[in-house]
Parts: C-alpha cells; structure tokens; sequence
C-alpha cells in the first residue's frame, strides 16, 4: 500500500496536467456547451501524448488510468475520457475508436456524447456489444448538464459484436469505476472554487467562509470527496471487483449530491451564473449521477456483489 | 499509488485469523457485551494480552530494543482491523500498545522506559487518560488540573472526568497544569501516575454506553513524584497533540461496523429480508461509508509508516470512521427490530458502542473545525 504517486505516477500526472492547462478549462469547457460542441483537439492532443492508451501501455494500467480520468474531469475536458480510455480498453482489449459512449440496452434516453460517439458499447444483460455507429446516428439532444448529449435510435442499437461471456459484467464493474473518478474529478473542482468563493466574498464584516456553518459542511465534502477518491483508485488498481467498482461509484455519487447542494448554496446566485466556473462541474455531477441506474442500483449492486453473489 | 499487502502482511493476517479462532473462549460475545471497560472483559484482556506478547505480537511495531519487533505501522493495523472486529479483547489495553506506549517511548527518559514500556509490551498493565474535565471538554486546553513542584515531588490537585477503565487502571497519562500562573496551551505537563498514591478517588459515573464507561477522578493533595513527569515542564500540549493524532486512527472503528454489517446481513437473511431492495439499498450505503473510512484510515497509517509529520488526514479519517459506525449502527436497529430491546443482543450491543463515536477522542466539530482550515484553508474567524 503506497497513497503517494511513484515517480511514473507524478510524471504522468504532470505531463497531463501541462497538457489539459494547454487546452483544456472551464472558459473552453463553457464556450463549447453554448455550441454544443465536442472537443475533438483535446482528443487529439491527449491522443498524440499517449494518453488514449495508457491503461494498457507498459509501466501504466488502469490505475493510471484512472487517475488521468480523473484530471480531465477536473480540468473540465469535454471529451469522453472515461468511456475511452477506461472502459473501452479494459472491456474490449483494446482502445476502441472515439469517441466511445455508454449505454444501457432498453433505454432510450439521451446519453453523454450520443451524437459525437464513433463507437457506442452497450450493456446488454451479461454481455456487452460494442457497435459502430455512422456519422448521423445520434440526434443532437440539448442538455444544460454540462456534457454535449445525443439520443442513439433503438434500431440503431441492434447487432455489433458481442464482447464474449461476462463482458456485460466487466463493462458494469469499469463504467462504474470511470464514472466514480469523473465524479471525483468534477467534486474536487466544485469544492476548490467554492473554497475560494467563500474565503473572499465578505458579509457581515467577514468572509463567509469564516462561519462555522459553511466550514463544517465544505469540511463534510472534503471528507466525502477524500474518501470517493481512494476508493476510485484502489477500484482501479484491484481492476474492478463488482463490489469495489460499485462501492466507489455508490459514494461518489452520494458524495455528488452533498457536494452539488453546498456548494450552490455557499456561493448563492453567482454559482448559479455562466460567468461563475462552479456550473461547469456541478451540472456535470447531475449527469453522471444519472447513469447506470444512479446511486440506489450502485448500493444494490455493493450488496448484492458482497452478501448474495449469483441470485 | 498501489493498494497491495506484502506476502509477509498477507500471512500474518492469516496467522492472526486463525489464532483468534481459538484463542477467543465460545462465550466471547457474552464476555464483551459489557465493553471494553466492563469487569468481565478487562480480566479477560489479562490473559489475551500475555498471549499475544508471548507471540510478539502486542507491540511488534515497537522497537526492537523495547520490546518490539520494528514492525510496520501496517502489521499493527492489521492487528487493529482483527480485534476490533471481534470486539476488541485488548480491552482498554489497546491504548496502551497504540499511544501510551508509543508517547513514553519519544517523550521519556530512559529509566521511564525501563519501568513502563516492559509492562505494557508483556500486556500485563492497565492505563488511562486524564484530559478530560468538567470545564474542559473540546476545549481541553482550558483544563484546570493543578500539578504544582513542591521539592521532589508535584502536588497534584483537581478532577477528570469521562475517564475509561480507572477503576482498574495502575496508572494514569494525565495532563494537568504545571504553571499555576499560564493559560491555554502554555503551562501544561504530563505526569505519569501511579493511581495508588493516597489522595486519588474514582466516582462511577453510570452510563447507557456501557459498564464503568465513565468516571470522575478526584485528586486532592496527591503527592507525585518528581520522576512521573513526562518530557519538560510545560510541554504537556505538545505531548498530547502528538499522542492525540495518534489515537485518532488507532481504534479500528470502521472494522468493527463492517464486521457488524456482515453480522446483520446474516440476520436478515434468516428472516428472509435480502431480497428488499430497499433494504439492500441501506446495507450497500452503509458498506461504502465503511470501505471509505477503511481507506482514509490507511491514509494515515501510510504518512505514519513514512514518519510524515501530521496532517488533517487524520481528522479526516475520523470523521469518515465516525460516519460509518453511525451508518451501521442505525441500520443494526432496523434489521434488528424488537430484538434489539434486549442488552447485548447484537444490534443493541454494537448500537451501545457506537453512539460515542463523534464524541470521544474530540467531538466532530472540533474535526471539522481543523479539516476546514488545515485542509480546506478556510479562513478563521
């Protein structure tokens, strides 16, 4: 056990985050929403570095992985970093061609990056299928949550190649993991620019961050946001048991709606503003709070892979 | 990052596992109904202790020339994880091998070593921990306790209370006030004294929480000999703050709320209740809320493992703990029900346990207070 990066860890970390400074951010993250845009150069960009196939490149794996999921999140990347360079991989043995979006067989609902998504892997009961769709497939949805979103046609989910015997399980275990790391990320970004909101907007003479009744619960966060964090990672690094991968998705996202709620309400109406950042990682919550059933079926699922494993 | 146990970890938890198999009497659970302080597991602990000293296991992450084995912090954690999911059968001996021993190992002179760290590294010696007082609870530095030189010895006046396992304890780690004219922080000392000296009473304070749970100790006119003192003069806070950061993760709560998960799922399986997904929602609530505390605890060990100096991570890991054994304790009344009602019964017995959680040890918003402006860098007031 060893919570500090190795040297390969800190120097993955750090050409990241040189990179996502170079071309990623809230201020881009905004101007693309309001087009409902992709971001196909931070693609490429993350692409050209390596990073598109870092979980299964030599001297890294999922966790890494996982943590630069992480940091895009964080960074605001509107790219479909955990799909592709996190599930994809891991399910299908290989990177598969991206954008890659998610989606349950049977729901017919928009989904993140529906209609930018090359690839579309599909949970179909026990069995995964990665199908490829068309320029076209998916119809542009508008979303206020912060990804570009898109609905896939139901005859447009028939066929692909089924990714063989219990990749519909794998394919739970890694969405769930990927998911718990860009909720991690999109927390960390929430808490940070609130603790900065709240050290420097005064009221009553004094910052408000200065009361005891915002401190106690941005600390409650912290604590929420800590703990989702670890369990991301060490979800990732043990490659995703059912129980671990639904255990860091299940906190990280009941870690989402505390986070979502305190922060809005400590920085008041500006959170609420385009003009503010907090908007670009919160709303973003909401949405991967949504998937895969939400924060009840990741608890089942906890129970369920821990006390009544086969039922 | 990496998240593996050593072989060598690996073997040793087993080893522990099976020990515990068998050193554990079929009565234990009636044993340790009562708590940790209770008459019948405290006698207990005696025996088990010795047992584990004899294996050099009690204090193996001490060091060699004291009665250690210059074990990992790691090695002692798995050590924690294993009794405090059984209900801890150290009893109040856990303090001793977490912090005590460890405190008197930095702060004290050699001939304190030679008379305590033998004992308490053969498991055969009880303590507890004055700090507490009337009018000093989270602000503990506004304690009272007066510890005033008087040629060889001190002569100690004053009261503590909330005290665990006095009434069978030897000695005491008592932090008082060693400058009658100081206050707060400044002015404070550790003594280490012997509870038979004349002038020392113990009032039970009879509690919800458990058997001789909480006690007052009054001291009036104790003579303490000059040789308890612990460190300097007026370095009491220093010593406390370094042994408090200890104690913050040293008791295993989360394990011991996740082994009552798995104990309450086997209750409600027997009833047929596993297959209400509401039901299965709570538990998988509950078991996340553990497995973060698990983590967030390993956090520390890890800083303690590298001699890192303490940070808010351990009052982070506190509360995430605190957060789990309420989590689990709520739910044990629910799948429990009516049976609950019944003391000792494994829903009230863990319940009982828990509801001290966001107190001892410094209340939760004293936690909080610290991970908001360690962590966070809010500004104060």
């Amino acid at each position: 056990v060893d919570f500090d990066p190795s040297e390969e860890q800190r120097a993955i970390l750090e050409s990241v985050e040189a990179l996502l400074a170079r071309h990623a951010g809230p201020r881009r993250a905004i101007e693309l929403a309001a087009k409902g845009e992709y971001d196909t150069a931070l693609d490429r960009a993350l692409a050209d570095a390596g990073f598109a196939e870092i979980a299964r490149s030599d001297g890294a794996g999922p966790l890494e992985a996982a943590l630069v999921v992480e940091s895009i999140a964080r960074a605001a990347g509107v790219v479909a970093a955990g799909a592709g360079m996190l599930v994809a991989p891991q399910v299908a043995g290989s990177a598969l061609a991206g954008p890659v979006a998610l989606a349950r067989a049977g729901d017919a609902a928009p989904i993140r990056f529906g209609a930018h998504a090359r690839t579309l892997l599909l949970l179909d009961g026990g069995e995964a299928r990665a199908l490829d769709l068309p320029p076209g497939t998916g119809e542009p949805v508008r979303s206020n949550f912060g990804f570009p979103a898109g609905r896939i046609d139901a005859a447009a989910l028939r066929g692909g190649a089924s990714l063989g015997r219990g990749s519909g399980e794998r394919l739970a275990a890694w969405w769930r993991v990927a998911l718990a790391a860009e909720l991690v990320g999109c927390m960390r970004a929430c808490l940070a620019v609130t603790v900065e909101y709240v050290s420097k907007r005064r009221q009553f003479g004094r910052p408000i961050g200065s009361f005891q009744g915002v401190q106690h619960r941005l600390a409650e966060c912290a604590v929420l946001v800590e703990g989702s964090g670890w369990l991301a990672r060490e979800a990732a690094w043990l490659g995703a048991p059912a129980e671990a991968a639904a255990t860091a998705a299940a906190q990280a996202s009941a870690a989402a709606a505390r986070v979502f709620t305190d922060t809005h309400q400590f920085t008041g109406s500006m959170g609420f503003t385009r003009e503010h950042d907090l908007h670009v990682w919160s709303m973003r919550l909401q949405a991967l709070r949504l998937e895969l059933g939400g924060v009840g079926a990741h608890r089942r699922a906890v129970a369920e892979a821990r006390w009544t494993p086969g039922a | 990052v990496e998240f593996g146990w050593s072989p060598d970890d690996l073997a040793f938890r087993r080893e522990l596992v099976a020990f515990l198999a068998e050193a554990l009497p079929p009565d234990w659970e009636e044993i340790s109904k009562g708590g940790p302080g209770s008459d019948a597991q405290v006698a207990f602990s005696r025996g088990f202790c010795a047992r584990l000293a004899e294996r050099g296991w009690l204090t193996q992450h001490w060091p060699s020339a004291w009665g250690g084995r210059d074990a990992s912090s790691w090695r002692h954690a798995i050590l924690g994880e294993e009794l405090w999911s059984r209900g801890e059968p150290r009893g109040p001996q856990y303090m001793n091998v977490n912090w005590i021993g460890p405190t008197i190992l930095r702060f004290g002179t050699d001939e304190q070593r030679r008379r305590h760290l033998p004992r308490i590294s053969a498991g055969n010696v009880l303590w507890c921990q004055g700090f507490s007082e009337p009018e000093a609870g989270s602000d503990l530095v506004a304690l009272r306790t007066l510890a005033v030189r008087e040629g060889d010895h001190y002569l100690v006046n004053g009261s503590k209370i909330w005290t665990s396992y006095v009434n069978h304890a030897e000695f005491c780690f008592l932090l008082c006030r060693s400058d009658p004219e100081s206050s707060r922080h400044r002015g404070l000392s550790v003594l280490l004294v012997p509870m038979s000296l004349p002038g020392i009473e113990v009032r039970e304070i009879p509690s919800v929480v458990g058997e001789r749970y909480f006690h007052e100790v009054f001291f009036t006119e104790v003579a303490a000999p000059a040789d308890c003192l612990l460190g300097e003069e007026g370095q009491g806070w220093e010593i406390a703050s370094w042994a408090l950061q200890y104690e913050r993760v040293g008791a295993a709560r989360y394990a011991r709320a996740a082994r009552m998960l798995d104990v309450l799922v086997e209750e409600a399986r027997r009833r047929g209740r596993l297959s209400d997904p509401m039901l299965l929602e709570k538990l998988g609530e509950a078991r996340a809320t553990c497995e973060a505390a698990r983590l967030l605890t390993y956090r520390v060990i890890d800083q303690r493992e590298k001699a890192l100096p303490p940070t808010a991570d351990a009052n982070v890991a506190r509360i995430a703990g605190t957060l789990a054994e309420r989590a689990v304790a709520d739910l044990a009344l629910e799948v429990s029900g009516g049976e609950a009602l019944a003391y000792g019964s494994v829903a009230e017995s863990h319940f009982r346990m828990a509801m001290t959680a966001g107190v001892a040890i410094g209340a939760t918003e004293i936690q909080m207070n610290l991970v908001a402006g360690r962590l966070l860098g809010l500004p104060r007031e």
